[in-house]
This record gives structure tokens, C-alpha cells and sequence, in this order.
């Protein structure tokens, strides 16, 4: 029994260890994947995913409004599974870049690797996380387009 | 005799694959009476009128100038392109994407969108009417 317990705190703590459970919402991946790659919802918070929905009419500059419906369906899922790991800690922005683990994660790439067209920007998660969709982050998969892997 | 009768049968068939469905028909003529109830000189929506809009050139929210065509290309039957975030995006041509114009929620909502990121405003019951006319020729 101590040895679950132990287990569990083990697991809780590396609440973000590279891995995210996948989207598992078909609404969500319909309306919002279609346009972008579709972020699971642990990469942020509650707070966050509240303000993103708050204010899709001007999402980063395009109108990605939804009707009511959708709109309070999405919500609730992204709300229900938000994360609270350490991508998430002190980051209510709308960006999940703005995460001081993500900033950390990220700090060693040279800019001209993201702004080469093959990337774009840090939030093209899947221009080098191969596996991104998988809702795995792991160092492993990391294949950086005109670069290589990531070791 | 009967082959005749299938050949016409198949491209009357052909012909409608162009055509909206009950549905988006009931949308249209929506459209219709509220662009005459705004203009009472209206007299039925003008694919040209809409190809004209859909690749007319407005300043976009980013200081950058927008048309329909900037992520959906010139030619509806080809693949295009978010212009924010790169991923690609199914051609918008009816004739080769059949799913295109089929479901009035669907429709609705890019309207709206991409009315108001091109236009900065949403479009009139014309507009709308217009630019659907010309992408169901598509």
C-alpha cells in the first residue's frame, strides 16, 4: 500500500514530464485543430483556457467565434481537464509560451530555427515534436526541420 | 432509348452535384428576402459580383492586406494555406471537395469569420449571398 501511495506522489509530481493526455474531445479538435494544431488541454490552466474562450472574437488577431452551444461544450471540456503541473504554474496568459517551463524548455533554440518557414513560431508545436499530437513531448521525438534531432 | 434516358439522367445528376441542398437552398432564399428588405432594387444574388468580392484586397487587423484568397488561393480547387499558422486547408470548390457549402451551421459560422477578418465587419445579406453563388460554381 505504501508502495502505491509512493508511486502516485511520484507520478503527481512529474505532473509535466513531457507527456500530456491527448485531446479526447471531438468537438474540440473540430472546431479548434482545424486551424491550428489542436493544444491539449493541460498545457494550461484553468484561468487561461477561461480567458482564451473569453475572448475568441479577437483570438491572436482572427475571428474564431463559435455559437453558444459549442462554445459552453468546449469551455467545459477544456475547464475539466485544464492542467495544474509545472507547464501551467504561474502562467494565466493566454500563451502557453509565457509558461516559465516552457520559456525554460525553450531557451537553448537558436530564433532563426523558429522563424524559418518550416516552424513559423514556438507555438507550432508539431513543426518539431513529432509525437505532439500523441501528447508526448519527450526529448527523444524531437526532430528540428533543417537541424535534427534535439539531444 | 433507355441509354438515352440514363445519359440524361446522369448529367442532370452531374448538373445538381453544383447545386446547393435543401438546406443551404432554404439559407439562400433567406438571404434573399433580407438583401430585399435592405435593397429594394436587389434582384438575386451575382456569382461575378461574389468572385470580385472574394478576391478584393482589404487592410487586415495586422497592418497586412487580406483577401479571401490570401489562405484560400485563387483557385477553390486547390489546397490552402492558414496565413497565421500555416496548416493547410481543404480546397473550398464544391466539385472537388464535397462536404464545401453542405451544412447552413458550417456556413454560418466561416461567414462570419472570415467576413469579419477579411472585411473587419460581417457581411450583408448580398455579400454573403454573392460569394456562396460563386463558390458553389467553383
Amino acid at each position: 500500500m505504501k508502495k502505491i501511495i509512493l508511486g502516485t506522489m511520484v507520478v503527481a509530481s512529474l505532473a509535466f514530464s513531457g507527456s500530456v493526455p491527448v485531446v479526447a474531445d471531438a468537438l474540440y479538435q473540430k472546431e479548434c485543430a482545424s486551424c491550428h494544431f489542436g493544444y491539449q488541454p493541460a498545457l494550461l490552466n484553468k484561468a487561461s483556457w477561461e480567458k482564451v474562450m473569453g475572448s475568441l472574437s479577437d483570438h491572436f488577431g482572427t475571428d474564431a467565434s463559435l455559437n453558444k452551444e459549442d462554445h459552453q461544450a468546449i469551455l467545459s471540456y477544456l475547464v475539466r481537464n485544464a492542467g495544474n503541473g509545472k507547464i501551467t504554474t504561474n502562467n494565466d496568459t493566454t500563451r502557453i509560451t509565457q509558461s516559465a517551463y516552457f520559456k525554460k524548455e525553450h531557451r537553448k533554440i537558436p530564433l532563426n530555427v523558429i522563424t524559418q518557414k518550416e516552424v513559423g513560431s514556438l507555438a507550432n508545436c508539431m513543426a518539431c515534436h513529432t509525437t505532439a499530437d500523441k501528447g508526448s513531448y519527450s526529448e527523444r521525438d524531437i526532430v528540428v526541420p533543417n537541424y535534427g534531432r534535439w539531444e | 432509348m433507355k441509354k438515352l434516358l440514363l445519359m440524361v439522367g446522369l448529367s442532370i445528376l452531374a448538373l445538381q452535384a453544383q447545386e446547393f441542398n435543401a438546406p443551404m437552398q432554404t439559407y439562400m432564399q433567406a438571404l434573399s428576402l433580407e438583401a430585399k428588405n435592405t435593397d429594394s432594387t436587389f434582384n438575386g444574388f451575382d456569382a461575378k459580383r461574389g468572385e470580385t468580392l472574394f478576391q478584393s484586397k482589404h487592410m487586415g487587423k495586422k497592418g497586412v492586406e487580406i483577401s479571401c484568397t490570401t489562405c484560400h488561393t485563387i483557385n477553390l480547387k486547390n489546397n490552402g494555406q492558414n496565413v497565421n499558422t500555416n496548416k493547410s486547408i481543404l480546397p473550398l470548390a464544391p466539385s472537388v471537395n464535397t462536404g464545401r457549402l453542405s451544412d447552413v451551421k458550417e456556413v454560418e459560422k466561416w461567414l462570419r469569420r472570415n467576413f469579419n477578418d477579411v472585411l473587419n465587419r460581417e457581411g450583408t445579406a448580398r455579400e454573403k449571398g454573392d460569394v456562396l453563388s460563386y463558390i458553389i460554381t467553383q
